[in-house]
């Protein structure tokens, strides 16, 4: 004590203050004994509503298959209701559900956006479309293996690329490349549907015309918006007449456009991102007017500035603590540690695989590492500490690495 | 150090990375026990962690460390994470108390900004409130000597010597039944000086009729003379640290893994088995989550829970949860013109009509929200700032809410929230909001799986409080061999309680395990 002595008294008398103190455990053992014995129920409330916004794992059947070009699929999943999935996850126009896949002895996950819209889940059904490409590992198994009955395994809703009122202006420039194009279909449904209070202006790059993924799809729902939806196709190797010809540049953006009034949203491939980085730059827009989605795995590490050149082409050897397993697998310089372990059969836990969600973070306990700067998305403390996101970090040297089991769903 | 591996036996198996249990875990592994660390998360911390958006790394929950003290004058938390358990880590201090709003006060607008220091937050409260000084000067000697009487009994390892309790902190004992407002009336403290000393409430989440006043009073006295403090990259960096020191004394952690059950044999602790079906022999767990989940989840048997363990459940309340909206503007703080850290703004004088309000899915009427570069400057880019407008929900205010309209009520909820900021405090956010995240009680439900998404702990009021908590901690200890830490504790909610409360239980479990029993 410091200060001056000082003696409280609340009720008037100073004695009766200590017999309340006195009281103060027979108080609470009187309430405790008067409590009801009810035992508690395991879920509470809003611990089901986190389970239905946020499922675990979401089991699901391919109810339909539709071609959309010649090397698209559409592919309408329903819950699969025996395995214990009732309904669908609502989720946000512009997100993506991460997959799981048994291919040859290894787990492995896939991001894709949703093409469909929020209500077409409440109705019973998701669908996301799918681009057969040259050693698309994923999309090819999807195309050889999923037919109608299939059985699926995906997560929750996911990633945070969708329109949000208290910061978007509410007039959207979407700018999508090739399957880009699905997260915006789900958008432009969600408009008519009236979940969406915007318009949507939608630049759409293809190398041709025959390659335009839901061309009519997008002309009907432009055509039943009221003037709330627009599409400019701008395709990349043809001249045809109506459609815009070349990539889409800052110029063309401005042609249809007023700038300072709109939202910029862009999903594609990674060298549509490289492309259109220095086209936005022209443009001098605050970054909060524009937003991209993630892309997916990184191709071509070694082309990226800041990387050893000395490293490119290398195999390396990456040791491996996974619950009580320790196990010495390959990784090779090109390819991110998440697929050196996914190929490896060690079944990691993942989702974005962009370098964002963090759920790959694991420990690096020795060895160098190449994360590309616009994709580290880890936490300051993680960079402090240590941690990395296997999905984006590429291996200099011989690695030592602690990476948690999946989670069991 | 551990490389992740694990065994099929421990000394100790602590349930849950929260800040109790990484404490917990840190300090049985410091004491040479064989300790396991079992998180169902991805990430150490509970609610203690960090999220990234564009390029804005957020802080969940934490406003500001109680009982931290700067490095000349080290309160019981920097002791313990730096002294006693030795992490790395930077701590920044906030710069001010607090700035208090409450635009419809009887007599009007009350808008006090109340400084760290006694003198100096005694002389505010003077110019603020003439005729205040000696009702707060009296208020501040009594939450003085009941932080020496919870010091006192702490050393005293739960045997205190009763003519010291009655002749040193009589204070302390006469008010220990008594009620926050029950304290400020005796003192016949003017009444707009009780509504400023009262500003942090919401920190414990009970109405001022109902609070415990000594434990508001420990808290408050802590904050006033230690200051608070916060981390430099989130709670994330400390809860990291903690992680890394586990690992480096040896002790095995384990993410993604949920402990399923607690196993227990005539009526101790026998064991644990987890989601990945690991079964762990293990004589002593500490839960750093509530006895509420822990009985109605993990006890395996559930006939091992005593109908008396029911009962203490249901006579206790479970505090509230929260909405979190976190904004990253592209305008640094003094465009903005924020020039405070912390701003607790009560739409409605009332604590207690505040309280019941929180209880109802409506409009929130009292919000505490800080801007973080007030204190860590550079925790955004340089232009930019981090602000996060808090306020409290009981979870079951969200228990009939549905999927399909979750999206468009948390936007709306949090639009009402900026919306009173910017008009009370005569700012504008909304024109430079680049990245926005909100979370609700199933937000944090999801992470954490906390009981209804409750961040606090069992309601602090009077019958509830630390004293009555921890003169019965032995008798309502219902399993051999299970202790709990967290702010479900004895020590109750708060960054500084439940980073304490993880010391406690690992110190009890210790002797136990030295006792052999």
């Amino acid at each position: 004590m410091t200060g001056d002595r000082i003696n409280i008294k609340i009720k008037p008398l100073g004695i009766l203050d200590l017999l309340a103190f006195k009281n103060l455990v027979p108080g609470r053992k009187k309430r405790i004994q008067k409590a009801p014995a009810t035992v508690i129920g395991s879920l509470q409330p809003v611990n089901a509503l986190a389970c239905k916004l946020h499922p675990a794992v979401q089991h699901l059947i391919v109810g339909e298959v539709r071609e959309e070009t010649g090397d698209v699929r559409t592919y309408r999943l329903l819950p699969h209701k025996e395995k214990g999935t009732e309904q669908l996850a609502y989720f946000r126009p512009g997100q993506y559900l991460s997959f799981t896949f048994e291919v040859e002895g290894a787990t492995v996950t896939r991001p894709y956006s949703i093409s469909s819209s929020p209500q077409e889940a409440l109705a019973g059904y998701y669908e996301i479309t799918v681009k057969r490409s040259d050693g698309g590992f994923i999309s090819n198994y999807i195309w050889n293996n999923w037919t109608v009955g299939s059985e699926v395994e995906a997560g929750g809703p996911e990633g945070q690329f969708y329109y949000d009122n208290l910061r978007d202006r509410r007039h959207i420039v979407g700018i999508a490349g090739g399957s880009g194009i699905t997260p915006f279909r789900s958008m432009a449904k969600s408009i008519l549907e009236g979940d969406l209070d915007i318009s949507l202006t939608l630049f759409y790059g293809s190398n041709r015309k025959d390659e335009i993924i839901f061309k009519d799809d997008l002309a009907a729902l432009q055509a039943a918006s009221g003037g709330r939806i627009k599409v400019v196709h701008v395709l990349a190797e043809e001249k045809v007449e109506g459609f815009e010809h070349g990539f889409i540049t800052a110029g063309l953006l401005k042609k249809y456009v007023d700038l300072d009034s709109c939202s910029i949203f862009i999903c594609g491939p990674q060298a549509m991102y490289e492309h259109l980085d220095s086209e936005l730059a022209k443009l001098e827009m605050r970054r909060k007017f524009i937003r991209k989605e993630v892309f997916g795995e990184i191709k071509n590490v070694e082309r990226l500035s800041g990387y050893p050149a000395e490293a490119a082409g290398k195999n390396f050897k990456m040791l491996v603590h996974m619950g009580k397993r320790t196990v010495e697998i390959d990784a090779a310089a090109g390819e991110s540690l998440l697929v050196a372990l996914e190929r490896a059969g060690l079944c990691p836990p993942s989702v974005c695989r962009s370098g964002s969600c963090g759920v790959c973070r694991s420990l690096l306990i020795k060895g160098d590492v190449f994360i590309p700067a616009d994709v580290d998305g880890r936490r300051q403390a993680d960079k402090k500490f240590g941690y990395i996101h296997p999905c984006v970090t590429f291996p200099l040297g011989n690695l030592e690495i602690v990476v948690p089991r999946r989670k069991v769903r | 150090m551990s490389k992740g591996g694990f065994s099929d036996s421990y000394d100790a198996v602590v349930v849950g990375a929260g800040n109790g249990g990484l404490v917990a875990a840190a300090t049985l592994a410091a004491k040479g026990c064989k300790t396991l660390l079992l998180e169902q998360h991805n990430l150490p911390g509970g609610f203690a962690s960090s999220f990234v958006r564009g390029r804005f790394e957020f802080e969940p929950s934490l406003h500001e460390v109680s009982d931290f003290g700067p490095p000349h004058d080290k309160g019981n938390v920097r002791i313990l994470l730096e002294d006693k358990i030795g992490i790395d880590t930077e701590w920044f201090p906030v710069p001010e108390a607090y700035r208090l709003i409450i635009p419809h006060e009887k007599g009007g607008r009350l808008d006090a900004t109340m400084p760290f220091g006694e003198e100096e937050y005694l002389a505010k409260m003077e110019e603020y409130v003439p005729g205040s000084r000696e009702s707060v000067y009296k208020f501040i000697r009594l939450c003085e000597e009941v932080v020496d009487a919870f010091t006192y009994l702490g050393q005293s390892r739960g045997n205190p010597d009763k003519k010291v309790l009655t002749s040193k902190y009589g204070n302390f004992l006469k008010t220990a039944s008594y009620s926050l407002q029950d304290v400020l009336d005796a003192l016949k403290m003017p009444y707009r000086a009780q509504k400023i000393i009262t500003a942090y409430w919401c920190y414990l989440g009970v109405g001022v009729k109902d609070l415990s006043f000594s434990i508001f009073a420990a808290m408050f006295y802590r904050y006033i003379t230690k200051q608070a403090f916060i981390p430099r990259y989130r709670s994330h960096e400390f809860t990291t640290a903690l992680d890394m020191k586990i690992r480096e004394l040896g002790g095995d952690i384990l993410y993604n893994t949920r402990v399923e059950k607690i196993l227990v044999e005539d009526g101790r602790v026998v064991g644990v088995e987890t989601s990945h079906g690991d079964r762990i022999k293990t004589n002593h767990v500490i839960a750093n989550t509530s006895p509420h989940t822990v009985y109605s989840r993990l006890i395996h048997p559930r006939t091992a829970v005593l109908e008396i363990a029911w009962k203490t459940c249901n006579a206790r309340k479970v505090g509230f949860s929260a909405f979190v909206v976190y904004l990253g503007l592209d305008k640094s703080p003094q465009e903005l013109g924020l020039n405070e850290y912390s701003h607790f703004i009560y739409s409605t004088p009332d604590t207690n009509d505040i309280y019941d309000a929180f209880h109802r899915l409506e409009r929130p009427i009292g919000q505490a929200t800080v801007c973080l570069n007030n204190a860590v400057p550079d925790c955004s880019p340089e232009g930019t700032s981090i602000v996060y407008l808090t306020t409290l929900f009981s979870g079951d205010a969200w228990k009939n809410v549905s999927p399909a309209e979750y999206f468009k009520l948390k936007n709306r909820i949090a639009e009402e929230m900026i919306d009173e900021f910017e008009k009370v405090v005569n700012v504008n956010l909304r024109d430079s909001i680049e990245e926005i995240e909100v979370a609700t009680p199933a937000t944090f439900a999801r992470y954490t799986g906390a009981f209804n998404g409750g961040i606090y702990g069992y309601e602090p009021v009077v019958w509830d409080s630390v004293l009555p908590r921890m003169m019965t901690m032995n008798e309502e200890k219902y399993i051999k061999g299970l202790e709990f830490a967290g702010g479900f504790a004895f020590r109750c909610h708060g960054y500084s309680s439940s980073l304490q409360s993880g010391e406690t239980a690992a110190l009890l479990t210790y002797k136990d395990i030295m006792e052999g029993k």
